[in-house]
């Protein structure tokens, strides 16, 4: 009784130029999405990064490719009445979740086919921001509030795994997205700005290389990009044709950047005009905090942190004419379940 | 962001846009289509089971069965399609008995026409609407504006701040909002007359929105389920509107189905061929460990999950084991299904359009409330009809056929003239009588219900999920909806298998 034929005829598209946008989905309230994640289900997640109302409980949405909402989840446990947001920041290979809640520091699983959700870290006095896979199955986590990178270890446990004064942001701006690139065994770092005096200016930020040695220790925090002043690095995705970097700038520039890694150099930004966020879709660039690839696309959230307009609060989607590198899963996460 | 002009035309419109409201195949093809589906006993055993064979149904049997699982739709009734139903009125055509609007935002119904070859056509919106008022006499008017000053300021303010809340009202959880409480412990009468100066004029205009759109006055009807259907009225990409829920241009009553808009679900069935099966109504749904048994009027299947895509209270008569959770029982029984019927008038010609009338009216008194051109898209036979929906329903719709034609007739002839007392034919459909809808065109939140109860609106119940339009996140009510979240529902399911 199973059914076939029923497939529809394919449909002649032509393919979008670069920096094409559109809005993919707006995200109902609590709104404030910091980073999209794409996942392997081909499905498309988020969650609110903050909430306006102290009492309103962080969400989690679920999209299908093309953009339409399909479910949400309720963010239990969380302390409501402080700041309080989550970053659906990646997935296990069995596809669970990774989600970081910043009200009770924590990094917690969602498993979306039974609505389960199980606490698996504290990183205590964290800002959980970013997240990504590395050697050893092991889960590193950008903390936005201070300068290191916490290690969820499979013997160890939970652990600050590298701290730097690069790592420490100014006026509260710190280290956001995190990507770790398995050929290069290396981790790709941005940062909003620099207390330290590693640019020209506090508020300029940085595209940082940090190797991840083979015993698994830290290597030397090496500089691969100096943002403009003001530009607020965030999260960012790595084309798969070019090796490219495309960074969100959540800063007053509201831009995306094109950052060949391999020698510094700034290849584009779009807008071409800083300031306006004028993307030519119906939702400017307002707060653009992160860049993850879904096909040639790469799926911008659009936070609105300043502002806090909800009608911008929405995920846009930005054409950039490469597909994405595949984001590293381990056949074996510190936590499998 | 929100669009504040006030459309009389479009207010009232608004009330057909919901699921119920008006294409072409043959009652032969119709017949065959029917025959096509599962004969004689049912399979013992299936992946997955499929509860009601309405748009939700279908859409997410379709997604379930593609992806390679067995699947099967038991239907209670005779036929396909749910709330969406054509009439024939001969020559080939066709009216709806049930839904029938498309617009602006419902992508998801549209492209699933277009997939089945069902083109649509664009409403008939040429000319002067009609206001008949029983203070003001009769007037013709062109345009968004209202010709009643003593409403049209509050219309306007009261619109504009609907349209602000419901901008900040999140589809999925509207019972989250900050000020749902107080929202969801008030009906929308109680706002309106907390808002306006002239509570009792605007409340009578807004009315002919309710009772259409919902099969209900605005005091059946709590605020924040008003806000969050508004907020409905959109998609992921642009923001719910009143005007886009209520007007015909850029509105959800923007366009219909050529064919009638049952040719979509009898052509998914078509498709589907002998996965569904009619006149099984379910009586009894066990979970076992392992499994479901669904026990229907044609025998009992056993299945990995179940989707039931039938219209809330319909789910109460199902006997559970286990039984419904409390909190989801507790919506079930706070839902009520509208009280709504469709009276249309035939005639030889549209002769209204001839006086340069678009044969959209409204009156504030009386059994046609608000009427349409709902003539087929070649322009003949000429066809208006009525929503006889909340408390005009409960006043007319308890009447004799013969006295209901003669009200809604006079309805008629007060708006277009005394050539609206003499059509050729006279059809009208009732929702509150279909045994398996119980009303129409959605199911209802009163106050208290929705921040109460709302949240278990698309909980799985173990094995069991939930498809149907009021499940839906986006245009709940409507067809897309329906389609929504019959997606939805497959989605879950198939992470499940």
């Amino acid at each position: 009784m199973t059914l076939v034929g029923l497939a529809p005829a394919p449909a002649v598209v032509a393919a979008p130029a670069k920096w094409e946008t559109s809005v993919f989905a707006k995200v109902p309230a609590p709104g404030f999405p910091a980073y999209v994640h794409a996942h392997t289900n081909g499905r498309v997640y988020a969650g609110t990064y903050a909430a306006v109302e102290p009492g309103t409980p962080s969400r989690v949405f679920e999209w299908s490719r093309t953009g339409t909402l399909l479910r949400s989840w309720e963010v239990p446990g969380q302390q409501a009445g402080a700041e309080h947001g989550v970053q659906v920041a990646n997935q296990t290979r069995s596809g669970l979740l990774v989600v970081l809640d910043t009200s009770t520091s924590t990094v917690r699983t969602l498993n979306t086919k039974t609505g389960r959700w199980r606490t698996v870290a504290h990183l205590p006095g964290a800002v959980p921001n970013y997240a990504t896979w590395g050697p050893g199955g092991t889960l590193f986590v950008t903390d936005y509030a201070a300068g290191r990178i916490w290690k969820i270890g499979r013997h160890r446990g939970t652990k600050v795994w590298f701290t730097s004064p690069a790592l420490e942001g100014a006026a509260g701006f710190g280290t956001t997205g995190i990507v770790f690139r398995k050929r290069e065994r290396d981790l790709l770092i941005t940062q909003q700005t620099t207390g330290d005096g590693g640019g020209v200016t506090p508020t300029q930020g940085f595209l940082y290389r940090l190797p991840v040695q083979r015993g698994g220790r830290p290597g030397a925090l090496e500089t691969l990009w100096t943002s403009q002043p003001t530009d607020l690095p965030d999260g960012f995705g790595i084309g798969r044709r070019t090796g490219h970097v495309y960074i969100a700038l959540a800063g007053l520039a509201n831009q995306v950047v094109e950052v060949d890694p391999a020698t510094g150099a700034e290849v584009d930004r779009f807008p071409d005009a800083p300031m306006s966020g004028d993307n030519g879709s119906a939702v400017p660039f307002d707060t653009p905090c992160s860049a993850t690839f879904l096909g040639t696309r790469i799926l911008v959230a659009n936070q609105s942190a300043i502002q806090a307009d909800a009608s911008h609060q929405a995920i846009l989607a930005v054409e950039v004419g490469e597909k994405g590198r595949k984001p590293f899963l381990p056949r074996r996460p510190v936590f499998v379940r | 962001m929100t669009n504040t002009t006030l459309s009389r035309r479009g207010l009232l419109s608004g009330a057909a846009g919901a699921a119920l409201g008006t294409g072409a195949l043959t009652a032969d093809a119709e017949a065959a289509v029917l025959a096509g589906t599962r004969q004689g006993s049912l399979p013992a055993k299936v992946d997955v089971v499929v509860v009601g064979a309405g748009i939700a149904g279908l859409v997410a049997a379709r997604k379930v069965a593609r992806r390679g699982h067995d699947v099967l739709v038991v239907e209670a009734r005779k036929r396909v399609g749910g709330r969406v139903l054509n009439h024939r009125l001969g020559h080939g055509d066709v009216i709806e008995s049930g839904g029938a609007f498309i617009g602006p935002t419902q992508t998801h119904i549209a492209r699933l026409a277009e997939r089945l070859k069902v083109p649509t056509f664009l409403e008939y919106n040429t000319g002067n609407s009609v206001y008949v008022s029983s203070t003001a006499g009769r007037m013709e008017y062109s345009g968004t504006v209202p010709p009643d000053p003593t409403i049209l300021p509050d219309a306007a303010a009261l619109l504009a701040q609907i349209d602000a809340y419901a901008a900040e009202i999140a589809v999925d959880a509207p019972w989250s909002h900050p000020r749902a409480a107080e929202w969801d412990s008030i009906t929308l009468g109680e706002w309106i007359r907390s808002n306006a100066l002239n509570a009792d004029g605007v409340e009578n205009l807004i009315r002919c929105w309710s009772q259409p759109g919902f099969g209900a006055d605005p005091n059946e009807l709590s605020f924040l389920f008003t806000l969050w259907y508004v907020a409905c009225s959109g998609d992921e990409q642009n923001v719910g509107t009143f005007a886009r829920n209520s007007d015909t241009a850029n509105g959800a009553q923007e366009r219909r189905f050529v064919g009638g808009s049952q040719l979509i679900p009898l052509r998914l069935a078509k498709k589907l061929g002998d996965i569904v099966a009619l006149k099984a109504p379910v009586e009894r749904i066990v979970q076992k460990d392992r499994h479901v048994l669904v026990h229907t009027g044609r025998g009992v299947v056993r299945a990995k999950r179940v989707i039931v895509a039938a219209p809330p209270p319909m789910v109460l008569d199902i006997d559970w084991f286990p039984r419904l959770p409390v909190r989801r029982k507790q919506l079930l029984r706070a839902l009520d299904m509208g009280q709504l019927m469709k009276c249309d008038a035939i005639y030889s010609t549209p002769f209204w359009r001839t006086a340069g009338l678009n044969g959209f009216g409204i009156n504030d008194a009386g059994a046609a409330r608000a009427v349409f051109d709902n003539t087929p898209p070649d322009g003949g036979p000429g066809v208006l009809l009525a929503f006889v929906g909340g408390s005009t329903w409960r006043t007319y719709g308890v009447l004799g056929k013969d006295q209901r034609r003669q009200a809604v007739l006079e309805g008629f002839a007060a708006m277009f003239g005394p050539q609206a007392l003499n059509p050729v034919d006279y059809v009208e459909h009732d929702w509150t009588k279909e045994r398996w809808t119980g009303g129409g065109p959605t199911a209802i939140h009163a106050p208290g219900s929705l921040v109460e109860f709302g949240p278990a609106i698309r909980t799985p119940h173990g094995r069991v999920h939930w498809a149907g339009t009021e499940t839906s996140t986006y245009w709940s009510g409507y067809m897309d909806g329906a389609v929504r979240s019959g997606e939805r529902a497959a989605v879950e399911v198939l992470d499940r298998l």
